[in-house]
């Protein structure tokens, strides 16, 4: 301690609450701080005016996806189970789906181009998979008999060990149907189940969710759906 | 998801946990953690410590969402507090290796690129604290970012910059008077 330390109490201009958001004090002194919070909501406002001033720090801090455990041991820590089909009518997933941009046109003309590879091919449905954030991912196109599907990565996801399933929601409704694993880094071709064929129509949406080696086990998207799309006429 | 959700999807799916909707709490997993998770790593600098608390994060995100008020804070200021205070208190109560390196007054300035589809409300009050933390003397900015980013005590910051305990509380204080005088003014 510094024979200078003109600072150090009494706390000027309330900064205790500054302090304990920068995240200096030892643990004893932020139970203090906590414990005077549920009294003083002067306090309070103060902390959280400190939080709002500083959150711009966070941005020199790189995002890191956590490992997919940690969201299941989430759930089983809850106690309940987020349903799936609930994220396909979620607020948040259908906006900002629509952007253009070179990596899309470079992977719609590769589709077409394998979609053209197929026999009796016509003019097909296509889709551009978006992830939330509006980043394109995939584009897909079906031939217009609906019984095949290709699908060409417009992002960069090679070299991922885990397993991307795709999935049809027919219009009109909310469950997910699987149409099978898909590559992320190379164009792949998938047969669609007969059952499903008839569902591949205009303004079905195909989405792509991250599922465990193998795919879901249970049927539905288990994992982050990480792109999504509504089929339209080419 | 590589881009900050709006303010709006946020607060909304957060008022959807507070009424006990599971698939909220999924989106604003899907959209936040990849952010908290960073925090947490940069204060803890212990992947299965950031792990523990995240999920911690998330449980009380799942428990606390109705005390979220969006008159009062942004929804991702509201997560980032819970996460850094969880890390925080872990960091304190544990054996987690406290960072030990000097800081850098230059280094420690030196921010990412923002993601480009940053909003447009969200980079000004950003730009503004970058502003005014670029009028502190290099020292004091240095210490509040690391104090910030990394959860270090006053002793672990005097430490770590090679100063008495006295002269980095006072940096920090001063510091911090000066950058809410700038913010407010």
């Amino acid at each position: 301690m510094s024979a200078n330390d003109t600072m150090d109490s009494p706390h000027d201009g309330n900064l205790i609450a500054a302090e304990y958001v920068l995240g200096v004090l030892s643990a004893a002194e932020r139970r203090e701080v906590e414990r005077r919070l549920v009294g003083e909501p002067a306090l309070a406002s103060e902390v959280a005016l400190w939080e709002e001033r500083l959150i711009g720090l966070t941005d020199a801090v790189v995002p890191v996806a956590p490992p997919d455990a940690v969201w299941s041991r989430v759930e089983r820590a809850i106690g309940t189970v987020a349903s799936p089909p609930s994220v396909w009518q979620s607020l948040t997933f259908w906006r900002n789906l629509a952007i253009a941009s070179a990596t899309v046109a470079a992977a719609s003309i590769a589709a077409l181009v394998y979609i053209g590879l197929v026999p009796g091919a016509r003019v097909p449905l296509m889709a551009t998979l978006s992830s939330i954030a509006g980043q394109p991912n995939f584009v897909a196109s079906v031939t217009a008999t609906g019984n095949t599907l290709v699908i060409v990565p417009a992002a960069l996801l090679t070299n991922d060990p885990r397993a991307y399933e795709l999935w049809l929601i027919p219009t009109g409704e909310t469950r997910p149907r699987s149409l099978g694993l898909i590559q992320p880094g190379q164009p792949i071709r998938l047969d669609i189940p007969s059952d499903l064929a008839g569902q591949v129509t205009p303004d079905a949406t195909l989405a792509v969710s991250v599922e465990p080696p193998g795919g879901s086990p249970t049927g539905l998207p288990t994992g982050p759906v990480i792109a999504a799309g509504k089929l339209t006429n080419m | 998801m590589d881009a900050e959700p709006s303010r709006g999807q946020l607060a909304a799916a957060l008022m959807r946990v507070a009424a006990g909707d599971g698939a909220a709490l999924r989106m604003v997993y899907q959209d936040t953690s990849a952010k908290l998770f960073g925090v947490c790593l940069r204060i803890l600098n212990d992947k299965s410590e950031a792990e523990d608390v995240l999920q911690d994060v998330y449980v009380t995100v799942w428990r606390k969402a109705a005390g979220f008020d969006p008159g009062r804070a942004s929804p991702i200021t509201w997560l980032v507090a819970i996460a850094r205070n969880r890390a925080i208190d872990r960091l304190r109560s544990s054996a987690v290796t406290r960072r030990t390196e000097p800081i850098e007054a230059a280094g420690a300035v030196s921010d990412p690129a923002p993601a480009a589809a940053e909003r447009v409300e969200l980079a000004q009050q950003h730009q503004r604290l970058t502003r005014c933390l670029e009028e502190l003397e290099t020292q004091h900015s240095a210490a509040i970012r690391a104090a910030f980013l990394d959860g270090a005590t006053y002793e672990e910051l005097a430490q770590r910059m090679g100063v008495p305990l006295g002269t980095m509380k006072s940096w920090i204080r001063r510091g911090l008077l000066k950058l809410r005088a700038c913010l407010e003014g």
